[in-house]
């Protein structure tokens, strides 16, 4: 696959960033002619992936950064890798994806939805625990029209 | 950093307490929505209906409030639900499955 070219994206991690994280998302996704719906579905799912980070990866007494990879892939793809260097995804969040369909008031919680709107809201979601956590995520433009 | 990132309306009419909610509902502001909402989902004798006309932008932080506030009515008895809710954010309480929990019962 041809890679177009990366922008690389260095945040605190901290929730007041994430915003910044969509802002950008957002200026590459229009740029590659996504359409508002298929933008809206990355901006969820890559802010759930910043959430995870902002949550789960480093000590509050040190907070650490969160990098942030979009590469564009083939003109039509775009990768999004959210990258932390802290404690791994799997030893501190249920990797578990959930929904409320089918339960009854007693039983519902939000522990789950965030990883599972990156699974539904995108083409592919892939996990790697190392020194740290990347989620990649890739979403496909849809075929338009040509004007 | 502070912004208005997101904004509160309260309007208290007979039996019934609306909350306008405007703008970006994500991790950054979850601790004031918590703190705006708990008050209110303490009223068991009125309805609570939260409209979200203006809310752009919602996460599954931002779900998982409402779950409480599901929860918390309905330990109460107390009616809540919500209103003019926008496609882009409708799709993902369908989604998560939230939808049916959030409509108001029409007698309340």
């Amino acid at each position: 696959m041809r890679n177009d070219g990366t922008v690389t994206l260095t945040v605190p991690a901290k929730a007041e960033f994430v915003d910044i994280i969509r802002l950008t998302l957002y200026g590459i996704a229009a740029k590659m002619k996504f359409s508002f719906e298929e933008i809206e579905d990355m901006k969820v799912a890559v802010s759930e992936a910043c959430n995870n980070a902002v949550l789960h990866a480093y000590d509050h007494s040190q907070p650490g950064q969160i990098e942030v990879s979009f590469t564009i892939m083939n003109e039509d793809r775009l990768q999004i890798a959210v990258s932390d260097s802290g404690v791994s995804f799997e030893q501190v969040t249920d990797r578990t994806t959930s929904t409320l369909h089918g339960k009854s008031i007693d039983e519902i919680q939000s522990g789950g939805l965030g990883l599972y709107l990156m699974q539904a809201l995108m083409d592919e979601v892939e996990i790697r625990s190392n020194q740290g956590t990347s989620v990649i995520l890739t979403k496909r433009r849809l075929a338009q029209e040509t004007v | 950093m502070q912004s208005e990132k997101l904004t509160f309306q309260t309007e208290n009419l007979d039996g019934l307490t609306v909350v306008r909610i405007a703008g970006e509902l994500d991790l950054e502001v979850a601790s004031q929505m918590r703190s705006v909402m708990e008050p209110l989902m303490e009223l068991s004798d009125r309805k609570l209906v939260l409209n979200l006309r203006d809310l752009k932008y919602i996460d599954s932080t931002g779900i998982g409030i409402l779950i409480s506030i599901v929860k918390a009515r309905h330990a109460r008895n107390a009616p809540f639900g919500v209103e003019e809710v926008p496609s882009t954010i409708q799709k993902l309480f369908d989604m998560t499955g939230i939808t049916p929990f959030l409509a108001a019962s029409p007698n309340a």
